[in-house]
C-alpha cells in the first residue's frame, strides 16, 4: 500500500474538499464507474447517483454484474495498468487476495480524519473489521450481514400446525435453536400436493427447507461455513496456519446439510443463493437460512410473494447444543481502485461516504426499500424495528459475532469445498469426513508452499487501526 | 521478367500479411505464449505468489491429478453419447430429407436452424426448459403422468441433460453433410441392387452405407473434435456440476485458469488437450488413407 499517495490525499480532503467544496461542485469533470453487483447494496443507490452528481459534479457510472464472475471482473480490473473502474463493490471475504495484491486503497486514515461526520462510532465494530486486512480497513460497509434464519411465522403459530407438531416431536413448534430441532421442523413441513397445510389443500408440494447446495461459485459453502461455526468451527488451525475445515464442526455441519437434503426443493444440488431465497419470497418452504440481505425483501410486497400470503419470521441461526455462539457476519461494501488518479480517489471517497451514510440508509428505511443495516441508531430504533423485525435480530446477533474467512486463498477454499460438498450431498462421496479431508488436502497443497510464518499472518485477524 | 516474378511474389505478399499478421497476433502469440506459462507457476489473482520456471511441475501436477483424469473419462462419455444419437438421427433424418416429397426443401431449411445458433443461447433455451419447476420439458412430461426430473441438478440426469441440447443442435450438421452425399451418389448400383431384388434394407446396408463411409467418418471425426471442445452450454446449464458430474475437460481447464487464477497449470491442461486432440485427427486422416487405399 503507498502511504505517501494516502497521506497525500488524506491532505487533499483535509484541506476542504468535503461539505463545501460540494457546493462548489469541486468535481466537476470527474467520471466514476463503479464494478458492482445487483444486490440491494448497490441496488437503493443506484437510481439516485444523479443526487450525488448534483452536489459535487462527478458523475457516477455503476455497472451491475451477477455475483459469480464479479471477482474474476475486479481481479482482472486490478492486474490492468489503466483501471476503468474506480470504485469496487467487494464482498468482504475478497479483502485477503485484494488487500495483499495492493489493489485496494487504504481508508484507514480517511476514516480517522471523517470519523465525527461519518458517525464512526454509531457503526457496528465487526462491520469495519470485516473489511480490514492486516488492520488497516481497505473498504467501507454498504451493506452489513448476518446469516440467520427466517421462516414461515404465520404458519409456526398456526393452531392446527402447533398442536400436530407437539404431538409428533414432543415440544412446542418454535424457530429452531439447535439444528436436531431444525431438521424437525423441516420434516414437519414438507408436504406433498393434495396434502393439507394450515387448514389448506396445497395446490404443489411444499418444503420444509431451502438451502444453497450448488458448487456454482462456491454457493454451497456460504451456507455450510455459517452451520460449521455455530458448530464452533474455524477455518484454520491456528498452530500451523493449514486447512482445518475437517474437523470436528466441520463433519457436523455437513451431516447436517446432508439431513436437511430431503426436505429441500428436489432441484436442492443447483440451488444457488438466489434461486434457494426466491423459494422464502414465495413463501414455498417453512424456513431457510441465509444472509440478511436477502433477507430485507422478506417484508417488501414489491420484492416478495410471501408479505401478500403470510408473514416472514427472523431468528438466530441455531446452534450445535442450543446455548449461544458466534454467529457469522459478513460485509458488502464499497473500496476505491489502488490504481486511480488522486483526484478520482478524493470523488470516490466523497461518494463512499455520501453513499454509506446514516442519512442515506435511514432515508432507506423510511422509504421503505430495505437495505441490511450496520448503524447501531437504526438497528435499535423501535419504529423502524416495528416496521422490519429482522432488525432486532441483526443487532442482537452481531454482539457474539465473527467475521468470515478474509484469507488471500478464499476463493480456493470456496471453490474447492464447493466442489467437494455437493459431490458429498450428491452421493458422489462416500462421507462427510472423506469430502472434507479431500478439500483440506487440496488447500493445504497450496498453502505448504508458503512459509508457515506467512501462513499465520494471513489467518491473523489484526484488529482495525481506526479504534486505535 | 525475373523483375515481374519479383513484383508479383511483393504483391502476393501483400495479400498475404494481414491474414498472416491476425493468424499470428490471434492465434500463434497466444500459443506460444500459453507454452511459455505452462513451465511457469503464474496466478493472476495473488500477485505475491512468485512468478517463477517450474519446468514440467505443472504437467506433471495434471497428469498425476485425479480431477483431470475423471474430467477426460467424462469428455469421452459425453463424446460418445453425442456421437451415436447424431449419426443414427442425422443418417435417418438425411434420408428422409433426400426423399423428392413435398415440403422437403422447406424442412431441410427448417432443421438447419440449431446449427446456426449460438451455443450460449442454445444453452439458455435448454436452461429454461429444464428448469424444475417452471421448465416446460417437465410441464410436458407431467401430461403422460411422468414426475418433476431434476435434468441439471441431479448427477443421473444432468449429462444426459447436456448431451441432448448438443444431439439438438449438431444433428443437423450430420444430417446436412450426409443428405449431401446421398445427392451425389451414382444411381447405377441401386439400379442393379433393385433388378438383383435386394430388399430396401439391404440396399441401405450394403450399397448406400459403404458409399457414405468416408463422409460419415470425416463427419464424426469433426464431431468428436467438436465435442472435444465442449464448453459454452455446459457454463450455462450446469457449470460442471452436479458434484462433477459435468466437468468435461474445457471445465477443468477454465477453472483452473479462471477460478483459482492457475494460468501456468490451466495452460498445461490446455496442450495436454490439444495433444489429444492432434492423436484425433492423426486418427482421422490415417483412416482415411487406409479408406482411399482399399
Amino acid at each position: 500500500m503507498n502511504v505517501s499517495r494516502t497521506l497525500s490525499l488524506a491532505a487533499a480532503l483535509a484541506t476542504g474538499l468535503t461539505g463545501a467544496a460540494w457546493a462548489e461542485k469541486e468535481y466537476e469533470g470527474v467520471e466514476l464507474k463503479m464494478l458492482a453487483i445487483g444486490d440491494t447494496s448497490v441496488t437503493r443507490l443506484a437510481p439516485i447517483v444523479d443526487e450525488f452528481t448534483e452536489l459535487t459534479g462527478a458523475k457516477v457510472q455503476i455497472d451491475m454484474f451477477p455475483y459469480p464472475g464479479l471477482i474474476d471482473k475486479i481481479v482482472i480490473e486490478a492486474s490492468a495498468n489503466n483501471p476503468s473502474y474506480q470504485l469496487m463493490w467487494v464482498d468482504s471475504p475478497w479483502v485477503g487476495v485484494l488487500g495483499e495484491s495492493g489493489a485496494l486503497e487504504d481508508l484507514t486514515d480517511l476514516v480517522k480524519r471523517d470519523a465525527e461526520e461519518i458517525h464512526l462510532d454509531d457503526i457496528i465494530p465487526i462491520q469495519l473489521q470485516e473489511n480490514t486486512w492486516q488492520g488497516r480497513l481497505l473498504a467501507f460497509p454498504a451493506s452489513g450481514m448476518i446469516w440467520h434464519i427466517n421462516y414461515r411465522k404465520d404458519l409456526f403459530e398456526h393452531p392446527e400446525e402447533q398442536a400436530a407438531f407437539n404431538k409428533r416431536y414432543g415440544y412446542d413448534l418454535a424457530p429452531a435453536k439447535t439444528w436436531d430441532q431444525f431438521i424437525d421442523i423441516a420434516e414437519f413441513f414438507t408436504r406433498k400436493a393434495g396434502e393439507t397445510l394450515a387448514g389448506e389443500v396445497l395446490a404443489k408440494d411444499f418444503y420444509g427447507n431451502a438451502q444453497a447446495y450448488s458448487r456454482v461459485a462456491g454457493a454451497i459453502t456460504h451456507d455450510f461455513f455459517p452451520i460449521m461455526r455455530s458448530f464452533g468451527g474455524q477455518y484454520w488451525d491456528p498452530q500451523t496456519g493449514l486447512c482445518a475445515i475437517d474437523r470436528e464442526p466441520g463433519l457436523k455441519a455437513a451431516e447436517v446439510m446432508k439431513e436437511l437434503a430431503a426436505y429441500n426443493p428436489p432441484d436442492y444440488l443447483g440451488l444457488m443463493w438466489d434461486i434457494r431465497t426466491g423459494y422464502m419470497e414465495r413463501g414455498e418452504v417453512a424456513q431457510s437460512g441465509y444472509w440478511s440481505v436477502r433477507t430485507v425483501r422478506l417484508t417488501n410486497p414489491d420484492e416478495a410473494v410471501l408479505p401478500t400470503i403470510g408473514e416472514a419470521g427472523y431468528a438466530p441461526s441455531p446452534t450445535g447444543d442450543g446455548n449461544p455462539a458466534d454467529t457469522m457476519t459478513g460485509a458488502l461494501s464499497f473500496a476505491i481502485n489502488s490504481k486511480a488518479s488522486d483526484r478520482e480517489k478524493e470523488a470516490a471517497w466523497e461518494f463512499i461516504k455520501w453513499g454509506t451514510s446514516r442519512d442515506m440508509m435511514r432515508r432507506f428505511a423510511n422509504e421503505g426499500s430495505g437495505v441490511s443495516q450496520f448503524h447501531k441508531s437504526i438497528l435499535s430504533d423501535s419504529e423502524l424495528q416495528k416496521k422490519y423485525p429482522y432488525y432486532q435480530v441483526l443487532l442482537e446477533t452481531q454482539e457474539r459475532a465473527q467475521r468470515r474467512i478474509f484469507h488471500p486463498f478464499y476463493a480456493d477454499v470456496e471453490e474447492v469445498f464447493g466442489v467437494e460438498l455437493n459431490k458429498y450431498m450428491a452421493g458422489e462421496t462416500e462421507s462427510a469426513q472423506e469430502a472434507l479431508t479431500k478439500g483440506c488436502t487440496k488447500v493445504n497443497t497450496r498453502l505448504k508452499v508458503f512459509p508457515e510464518e506467512m501462513r499465520l499472518r494471513w489467518i491473523n485477524d489484526v484488529p482495525a487501526e481506526i479504534f486505535d | 521478367m525475373a523483375y515481374i516474378r519479383k513484383r508479383n511474389r511483393r504483391i502476393f505478399g501483400m495479400f498475404l500479411l494481414p491474414a498472416i499478421l491476425v493468424l499470428f497476433l490471434t492465434t500463434i502469440y497466444p500459443m506460444i505464449y500459453a507454452g511459455y506459462l505452462s513451465f511457469r507457476s503464474y496466478d493472476l489473482a495473488k500477485i505475491f505468489v512468485p512468478r517463477v520456471f517450474v519446468g514440467g511441475a505443472n504437467y506433471r501436477e495434471i497428469l498425476s491429478s485425479s480431477e483431470f483424469l475423471h474430467s477426460l473419462i467424462v469428455t469421452f462419455k459425453l463424446m460418445a453419447m453425442t456421437l451415436s444419437v447424431q449419426l443414427v438421427l442425422g443418417v435417418g433424418i438425411a434420408l428422409l430429407v433426400v426423399q423428392k416429397l413435398p415440403g422437403m426443401p422447406l424442412a431441410r431449411t427448417l432443421l438447419m436452424i440449431p446449427m446456426m445458433i449460438s451455443p450460449v443461447i442454445v444453452g439458455l433455451v435448454w436452461l429454461f426448459l429444464y428448469f424444475p419447476e417452471i421448465g416446460y420439458l417437465n410441464y410436458f412430461l407431467s401430461f403422460a403422468g411422468v414426475g418433476s426430473i431434476p435434468w441439471i441438478a441431479s448427477t443421473n440426469w444432468a449429462l444426459w441433460a447436456i448431451a441432448i441440447a448438443d444431439i439438438w443442435q449438431w444433428t443437423p450438421f450430420v444430417m446436412m453433410g450426409t443428405a449431401a452425399a446421398l445427392q451425389s451418389l451414382s444411381p447405377e448400383p441401386y439400379e442393379a441392387a433393385m433388378i438383383d431384388g435386394n430388399s430396401r434394407w439391404d440396399i441401405f446396408t450394403r450399397v448406400t452405407l459403404p458409399q457414405l463411409k468416408p463422409v460419415l467418418v470425416s463427419l464424426m471425426f469433426l464431431r468428436a473434435i467438436d465435442a472435444f471442445k465442449i464448453y459454452d452450454i455446459i457454463f450455462v446449464l450446469t457449470k460442471g456440476g452436479p458434484g462433477d458430474s459435468t466437468e468435461v475437460l474445457s471445465m477443468f481447464i477454465y477453472r483452473q485458469s479462471f477460478t483459482f487464477w492457475r494460468m501456468g497449470v490451466g495452460a498445461a491442461a490446455s496442450f495436454v488437450s490439444l495433444i489429444i486432440i492432434v492423436v484425433l485427427i492423426t486418427l482421422f486422416f490415417k483412416s482415411l488413407n487406409r479408406d482411399q487405399a482399399a
